[in-house]
């Protein structure tokens, strides 16, 4: 049966009368719609005639002609005999074929202008306060009497083919194939968003340019699986010599016929050196050789460690060497160059990397005491060293100059007869201010070494290869996916079929099969071979629409398309095994819920958590937005706020905790250093752990905390410099309260920062409310972003405007007539519409799960299921589930 | 003017050493969109070069003393002297924008960070009938984004010369490669398009709409594999040789910039693409110049803290990229294309930076140069950014862009232009 809730006759008629409302001809035409719950007897006591003479009395006088504002339109379609099925705001000298479109049912637009209508008339928005109004009884006799209409009017369902997201598809690559890390092809365009999220089946358009990504992807994808044979180049030797081997800050220095070594610390471009031309052509296997000696050793009889290291010589140069691939390990003794050999894998890209591993110095901050005992030492040799040293940090700034240049003034200071001697304080000091930055210094000093030991000497370097091919990495991997994805099949036909089903996510019939076989079988016709066919079958299965749409059935969603809806929502990947054994029973309530419970996400890291809390409360924005620097909001403290929302939503589904949880919470994640420096709250303070999340308890009734206390929620809604109030206000109607807010007129200039001067916002947004054609939204808007006026843009609490003299007033009265004096009496309003509020958050949940925006209807059963939920006092992750089981989540 | 010219069989550039081999067509015609003949006006510039180094410049070294036509060339721009008259130098000129590294990306995107850049917008509206829109480049570390999508997706850049040079003269092995996978992919187009029809058949009338989408891209992607495989036959050969290793090492990075130029003078001559970026990075490394190994890294000499020998030797460093940039330019001045006219006098080549002064990270007053493009050039055009309502560089943008014959009067903060004294 369609789901559907009414006929298409249905629709031509009330279409048809709606549109039609001085014509009471029609009126008897409405008829009883069985299949809707809501219907009671209001509707037939209330007719057409009396919604008419509703509208004549209030609102024709202003909306009939005359005026040019968008709401006028309305009606003066509404009245319009010629009658178009949509409320379009419509210009009637371009009326030319209205005939046409007396059976068009309400389109999505005029769907939610009508519940715009319906929203003004009972949010008292409208008749305005000076104008006649109708009493409560005849308002609520109208508005029910709209509901029944938009009810009636309204579908379940109706989500069209929804197109893998750029995070779906990478998701997905990574679920089928067993990928990791799959990087998408440069360039790979991103989603628009559509009410709010970029998972809508409307918004996720399909173009040629998208469509050849997706064929590189796909491409990548076959190469990894099936990559092309490779071949053995012919061998090559390279003789790499001192001055071809790579010099970073002061990691080496050329001295004579050899490159020396003086320092060991981490990270390979302050410590390492590596032939500046020599990279592997293909993985296999060289011979290395290595030319060494030791220089001045500090002792004899300890040999100098060389440790030889393999990196891709593309890879970043901060790396450090123990992320690396050891190949040897060699021990100089000989001060007369030694030659060493041995025979090395290397992948391809990769080059050889030297360290020496028991150097004296190490620049490495935690290694301090090793550099202050070589200062030291270096001074017990010359008493004059520290002196000079001093007196060259005195220079530049207090700083003295780093590597070579400040190494050759040391040494000019040293010659000098005149040069000052210091105080033993000053010695101490010397060596507190070069221990204090080991890095800087080191690079300095490092040149002593160079030149008077101890170092290690390079004096060629060799490599020659490859002798043959080896299996690297990149070959294992290629085996490693072959074998998940067709190891089971004995056949040919059986890998096709392995990858087909793997791939479109559903058995696939056999006239389908029989389609692909062809692909494969033409290939190989032609000469090519298995791995061959098979790499084409796959890159051309990435490109079907059966791989990169879902949703895509008939009118209703079979078992496969509901399984998939249901793990994209929760998991942002293709179902898994468990899921795909339960498929057939998923029509049963009890195992559909089962299956979400056990797919419902309790961790803060998990895709959706992310996903869906960045778009409904706007956190990704904060990606995009620098705060100024007055407010000492580190980068770090930046990610640590969009942490937390995440981690608090985990929370809140993990433990199921109440709605009125997220208004008005006894919790929250966050960082020590934002937890003191934005929310107030002192925790333990240790300076190393001060960037780390933890829970940390807050006081209910309190400022911060909640989607009404997040720093990362402030932020989101400024620029980064100044709060903008306009911006907090539709956020709350728009993200907590699920209302919509029609896009500023053209012709009013914006609220911008730069004309605050000695006005306060509060005084700007007054201009909004007693101005006409602003009021009528901004009454309902402004007073939500004021209340919100005393967190600045990080979300610290103020008392005061910046650059505004006297206290911040945050006090405001919010259109249905409540007054609220600051946040706190925000939380306590929106606890007593907290029907309203979860309302908002299940419609976003069930607008990203289904992929389509939710219709009246919908709207209505949400309300329904979060009205049971607060009743039976149960939790977020019953409300979720619930919404699950609901038909508007199993509708196509 | 010169007029829009056809690949011809057989056709030899002038002056250079790339030669193009056609098989049996007797000519391929590739009308550019930038060279479109029927436009109103025929747009000056064909083809869009930007250079951003990511240290700078010395700006004692870079500006000169004096503004207008009879300036004394600077000591960084000494190296360009034999150019003095086909370029106009900017001092004063910036985005307005926030200090630091990571505002350095807002170079070619204005006020914002990786915003639509200027030379993606270039390409979109160049490039769409060449074999390669736009290459991004880059010698050293790519530290930086410097070229941002439309949709402000930050484009990656080739840092090895051997993979540009594969893409523009491919050898036998790679376009068998490339050739089998569109001959294959393009066979099976047929049987993946009839199942996807037997799919739409399947789905409701709605879905079968939205599934027109997947119909209409999937026609076009077969007409560009189809386009691809006969561009694939037009083979552009060359007798420029490449080392045979990648001087991807950080201290071989005056090398690989001296490559990536000649790399890019050998893309515009054989007209592979008609955009194309490169990223001068700047870390650590310790360069070699004239034998001489300098006594500090790149990067700590760019914080000379006014030391006057880390100053000589940063300016040693950034002589060497005008050095590179002036052989790019002689490169370009000597070669012409079909019409006889000088690739210089048809490229528009940016030199600039995202950062002002590195020894304080700052952001303002960004060195930058213009050549080529068949502007008025010539001269230094100071400018006092101080004034009330001072030019921006974004304005510079904008008369670039218009010189492409693009109909644009905005970039990012910039509303004016810079007409005045370039085209006039």
């Amino acid at each position: 049966m369609s789901k559907r809730l009414r006929c298409n006759f249905a629709a031509a008629v009330i279409g048809g009368v709606l549109l039609s409302l001085m014509n009471a001809s029609l009126v008897d035409a409405i008829t009883p719609d069985e299949s809707n719950p809501n219907h009671d007897a209001i509707e037939e006591k209330y007719s057409l005639e009396d919604a008419r003479s509703f509208l004549k009395t209030y609102c024709m006088d202003c909306h009939v002609s005359g005026s040019s504002s968008e709401g006028a339109k309305y009606f003066e379609l509404l009245l319009n005999d010629e009658g178009l099925a949509k409320l379009e705001p419509f210009d009637r000298s371009e009326t030319a074929d209205g005939q046409s479109f007396q059976s068009e049912p309400l389109d999505e637009k005029s769907h939610q202008r009508w519940i715009r209508v319906l929203e003004v008339i009972e949010g008292h928005e409208m008749p305005p306060s000076d104008a006649e109004s109708p009493s409560s009884t005849e308002s609520a006799k109208m508005i029910s009497w709209v509901d029944h209409q938009l009810q009636s009017f309204s579908t379940l369902g109706g989500t069209p083919p929804r197109r893998l997201s750029r995070e779906e598809y990478q998701a997905t690559i990574e679920a089928v194939f067993g990928i990791k890390d799959f990087k998408l092809p440069s360039g790979f365009p991103v989603d628009r968003p559509q009410h709010g999220f970029n998972n809508l089946g409307e918004g996720l358009i399909l173009s040629p340019t998208l469509l050849e990504a997706y064929a590189e992807g796909a491409r990548s994808v076959a190469d990894q699986i099936f990559p092309p044979p490779r071949e053995l180049p012919d061998p090559s030797l390279n003789i790499v010599q001192p001055t071809d081997l790579v010099i970073s800050y002061s990691s080496a220095k050329v001295v004579g016929d050899a490159l020396r070594l003086g320092m060991k610390c981490d990270p390979i471009q302050r410590s390492c050196t590596w032939p500046s031309r020599f990279e592997a052509k293909v993985t296999g296997e060289y011979e290395v050789t290595v030319l060494l000696s030791t220089f001045q050793p500090a002792d004899v009889s300890e040999p100098m460690v060389v440790k030889i290291f393999a990196r891709d010589v593309a890879s970043a140069d901060s790396v450090s060497h123990r992320s690396l691939r050891l190949l040897e390990e060699i021990s100089v003794t000989s001060e007369s160059p030694e030659e060493f050999r041995f025979d090395a894998v290397l992948y391809e890209g990769q080059t050889v990397v030297l360290h020496w591993a028991n150097a004296v110095l190490d620049s490495d901050r935690d290694d301090k005491v090793r550099l202050r005992e070589f200062f030291e030492s270096k001074h017990r040799e010359n008493p004059k060293y520290l002196a000079a040293w001093h007196t060259m940090l005195e220079g530049e700034q207090g700083q003295g100059f780093r590597g070579g240049i400040g190494w050759e003034r040391v040494k000019t200071l040293l010659a000098d007869p005149d040069l000052p001697e210091i105080t033993e304080q000053q010695v101490e000091a010397v060596l507190k201010k070069i221990v204090g930055n080991p890095v800087l210094y080191a690079e300095t000093v490092v040149f002593d070494v160079f030149e008077n030991g101890p170092s290690l000497e390079i004096h060629r370097v060799e490599v020659s290869g490859p002798t043959r091919l080896s299996e690297g990495p990149r070959e294992q991997e290629s085996e490693r996916l072959r074998q998940r994805l067709i190891g089971d099949a004995s056949t040919e036909r059986d890998s096709i079929d392995a990858v087909l089903e793997r791939v479109f996510r559903r058995p696939v019939d056999k006239q389908t099969l029989n389609r692909w076989h062809a692909i494969y079988d033409q290939h190989v016709s032609e000469g090519f071979s298995a791995e061959q066919a098979l790499h084409l079958v796959v890159r051309n299965a990435l490109i079907s629409p059966r791989f990169l749409y879902r949703c895509l059935s008939g009118n209703e969603l079979d078992s496969y398309d509901l399984a998939t809806r249901l793990s994209y929502f929760l998991t942002m990947r293709p179902p898994d095994e468990k899921l795909l054994r339960k498929v057939t029973q998923l029509d049963d309530q009890l195992v559909l819920r089962d299956e979400a419970k056990r797919l419902i996400p309790t961790s803060p890291g998990s895709s959706w958590v992310k996903s869906f809390t960045e778009q409904w409360l706007d956190t990704q924005k904060l990606a995009d937005i620098m705060p100024d620097r007055t407010f000492k909001y580190s980068r770090l403290d930046q990610k640590n706020a969009k942490l937390e929302v995440e981690h608090f939503f985990a929370e809140m589904l993990r433990e199921n905790r109440p709605l009125r949880d997220f208004v008005d919470p006894d919790f929250t994640y966050t960082s020590p250093r934002v937890a003191k420096n934005v929310y107030e709250v002192q925790t333990v303070f240790d300076k190393k752990k001060a960037n780390d999340l933890l829970r940390i308890s807050l006081p209910r009734g309190g400022r911060f905390g909640g989607v009404l206390g997040f720093s990362a929620v402030m932020l989101a809604t400024s620029n980064g410099v100044d709060t903008q109030p306009v911006t907090r206000g539709v956020w709350v109607l728009e993200k907590l309260l699920g209302q919509t807010v029609p896009p500023p007129p053209n012709a009013v200039p914006p609220l911008t920062p730069d004309t605050r001067g000695a006005q306060s916002p509060r005084e700007l947004l007054a201009m909004h409310t007693s101005e006409g054609a602003c009021a009528r939204c901004h009454r309902r808007i402004d007073p939500f972003g004021l209340v919100l006026e005393s967190f600045d843009p990080v979300g610290r609490w103020r008392e005061a405007w910046p650059e505004v003299p006297g206290q911040l007033d945050s006090k405001v009265e919010i259109l249905d007539g409540t007054v609220i004096e600051d946040v706190r009496g925000l939380k306590e309003w929106m606890l007593d519409h907290l029907s309203d509020f979860g309302t908002s958050l299940g419609k976003h949940l069930m607008v990203y799960a289904t992929g389509r925006p939710m219709s009246y209807l919908e709207t209505k059963e949400i309300e329904r299921l979060v009205q049971h939920n607060l009743e039976a006092e149960e939790g977020f992750r019953d409300l979720l589930i619930d919404l699950i089981a609901s038909p508007i989540f199993a509708a196509k | 003017m010169n007029k829009p010219y056809h690949w011809n069989r057989r056709c030899v550039l002038r002056a250079s050493g790339v030669t193009i081999a056609l098989p049996g067509l007797e000519s391929i015609q590739t009308t550019h969109a930038g060279e479109a003949s029927d436009a109103l006006e025929e747009p000056k510039a064909k083809r869009f070069v930007c250079v951003g180094t990511y240290l700078g410049f010395y700006q004692e070294a870079f500006f000169p003393k004096q503004s207008g036509r009879n300036y004394e060339l600077s000591e960084l721009l000494r190296e360009l002297g034999e150019f003095r008259d086909e370029f106009t130098v900017f001092s004063g000129f910036d985005h307005q924008a926030p200090n630091g590294h990571a505002a350095w990306n807002n170079f070619l995107c204005g006020q914002t960070p990786n915003e639509y850049s200027l030379d993606q917008r270039i390409a979109d509206h160049l490039g769409a009938s060449y074999r390669y829109p736009s290459f991004q480049l880059s010698a050293g570390k790519a530290s930086q984004t410097m070229s941002h999508t439309k949709q402000g997706i930050a484009l990656p850049m080739v840092q090895r010369p051997s993979v540009l040079y594969s893409k523009l003269f491919a050898s036998d092995a790679d376009r068998h490669r490339t050739e089998y996978l569109l001959r294959s992919g393009r066979s099976a187009m047929d049987s993946v398009l009839e199942d996807a029809r037997q799919l739409q058949r399947s789905v409701s009338k709605a879905d079968q709409v939205k599934l027109g989408e997947y119909f209409d891209s999937i026609r076009e992607v077969e007409r560009r594999m189809s386009r691809n495989l006969e561009l694939g036959e037009v083979t552009h050969t060359t007798d420029y040789k490449l080392p045979d290793y990648d001087p991807v090492a950080p201290t071989m990075q005056l090398e690989a910039e001296k490559l990536m130029y000649d790399l890019m003078a050998l893309a515009i001559e054989t007209d592979s693409t008609p955009v194309l970026s490169l990223f001068i990075g700047g870390l650590g490394q310790v360069f070699t110049i004239d034998g001489e190994t300098l006594q500090a890294g790149y990067h700590a000499l760019s914080h000379h803290g006014n030391d006057p020998d880390a100053i000589r030797d940063l300016i040693r460093v950034e002589r060497e990229h005008m050095k590179c940039f002036a052989h790019f330019l002689g490169l370009l001045k000597s070669k012409t294309d079909a019409s006889g006219v000088s690739l210089l006098d048809s490229t528009i080549v940016l030199l600039g930076t995202g950062m002002g002064d590195a020894s304080r990270h700052a952001n303002r007053n960004l060195p930058t140069l213009v050549a080529g493009g068949g502007f008025n050039h010539g001269q230094h055009v100071a400018n006092d950014s101080s004034s009330n309502q001072p030019r921006l560089l974004g304005d510079l943008y904008i008369t670039l862009m218009q010189h492409f014959g693009m109909s644009v009067e905005t970039f990012s903060n910039a509303t004016r232009n810079l007409n005045d004294l370039l085209t006039s």
